[in-house]
């Protein structure tokens, strides 16, 4: 894990989820196209510079955005209530539709809005590790370390999930329950699965428990962890930062009139 | 924190477990749909239900559904909604726990679980409202989007409360739940 204070992966969990929030909430308040257009453009170079992106993540990331972008200014567009729009320019007349320059103008900025605040979410998401998001809640939430073991156990679950769901479906296939092909078939098979599957969760929840018990767990009010997600003046250079960006509307506001 | 038994934290580990699963795809599917189709958006909404209603008809204690989600939620990070997945299942959780806290633990009847559900939709509505830009949109897309939000919140806790009966006929989770299930 890099260190270097110009990776993003080096800031504390906590404050990566918690200080895009507010400037999340003034995207998704916003009605104008420049708001969200700069949140987002802030959010990608921080992602392009601190985010260590790499393959796959990398070029989603930087393709995304305008695709979505592109794709939600046509569809909203599509959806806007033409009464609204139709003192503006008629762009294209497909048979009784018409496409108004003013119902794109709402599209593109509803498809901002919606990236924006995805790209603000992605910073926490593309550069945390889940373990270290639960170990900084149980050290600088003050979460119960009950709470925080019970998220370690649950994603500990996933992969046994998965060799559950292919040992359900190959005794189902074995007895000759798979009920054909086609998209109904298909549903009525995975609805076949859920009961089976979540029992068995369940059940091995249960041994787990009594696991953790049996070696004391839960015996004391705390609890010393191996491993330290640190909380630096780093993390508030990036929460006060993240706080000021909910400045530029009322900046831009100034500047545009 | 007394309440809080290691067996139940691990019951609500193993649903949220399972709920975070079934979540990512629909986290996915819900950030590509949203940008082609908003009405689609409000057919699937009902998915975000499906944990917590498992959650609180299985195991009937305080807090089921805001643990189940939030452990769904840390499963969910590496979605496109990134780590504010926690803060939306969070909000969906405790919603549906809302309804169940005021009747005092209670009642654990269906109705209470539609009930609490379409409140919490007709919150939602509201807060997408300037999200999704639904005023600007036509009459009967906004009636089209309000329909399929309560009609897919209603189809999926039925889905829930039925998959809920079924462990419960299958012997899961007994001793968890204070109260007789016939309640």
């Amino acid at each position: 894990m890099s260190d270097s204070i110009g990776s993003l992966r080096s800031y504390n969990p906590v404050v990566k989820v918690l200080a895009p929030v507010p400037a999340m909430i003034v995207t998704a308040l916003s009605r104008d196209p420049w708001t969200p257009a700069v949140f987002a453009v802030i959010a990608l170079v921080m992602l392009l510079v601190g985010g260590g992106l790499r393959g796959r993540a990398l070029l989603w990331t930087i393709a995304g955005p305008p695709l979505l972008v592109a794709l939600l200014t046509v569809s909203f567009g599509v959806w806007t209530d033409p009464g609204l729009v139709d003192h503006t320019t008629a762009l294209l007349t497909l048979g009784p539709f018409t496409l108004w320059s003013g119902a794109l103008e709402t599209g593109l900025a509803t498809g901002l809005r919606v990236v924006a605040v995805m790209l603000l979410a992605l910073i926490a998401g593309l550069t945390t590790d889940g373990t270290d998001l639960v170990r900084s809640m149980i050290a600088h939430l003050r979460m119960p370390y009950r709470i925080g073991y019970a998220g370690f156990a649950a994603m500990r679950f996933v992969p046994r999930f998965r060799r559950d769901l292919e040992i359900i479906r190959l005794a189902h296939r074995v007895r000759g329950v798979d009920g054909g092909r086609g998209p109904v078939a298909t549903l009525r098979r995975y609805n076949g699965y859920a009961v089976p599957l979540l029992a068995g969760a369940m059940r091995h929840g249960d041994r787990v428990s009594l696991a953790m018990e049996a070696r004391g767990f839960g015996a004391f009010r705390t609890r010393t962890e191996r491993r330290h997600v640190p909380l630096r003046l780093r993390d508030a250079v990036l929460a006060l930062w993240l706080l000021a960006v909910c400045l530029v509307p009322h900046l831009l506001s100034g500047v545009l009139g | 924190m007394k309440n809080l038994t290691t067996r139940y934290l691990m019951a609500c580990a193993a649903i949220g477990a399972a709920t975070g699963v079934l979540l990512i795809p629909a986290f996915f599917v819900s950030f590509a749909i949203s940008a082609t189709v908003p009405l689609a958006y409000a057919a699937m909404a009902g998915v975000w239900f499906l944990g917590p209603v498992v959650a609180l008809a299985v195991l009937r204690r305080p807090g089921a559904a805001v643990l189940t989600m939030f452990l769904a939620g840390i499963i969910n990070v590496a979605t496109p909604a990134g780590p504010s997945a926690i803060l939306t299942n969070l909000m969906v959780g405790a919603a549906l726990e809302l309804g169940f806290l005021i009747t005092l633990y209670r009642v654990w009847r269906p109705w209470l679980f539609f009930l609490t559900g379409a409140l919490f939709q007709v919150y939602y509505a509201i807060s997408a409202y300037a999200y999704f830009n639904i005023d600007d949109m036509t009459t009967a897309a906004q009636a089209g989007f309000f329909v399929l939000l309560f009609g897919s919140t209603t189809v999926f806790i039925q889905i829930g409360l039925v998959i809920a009966r079924r462990l419960m006929a299958a012997g899961v989770g007994r001793g968890v739940a204070p109260v007789p299930a016939t309640r």
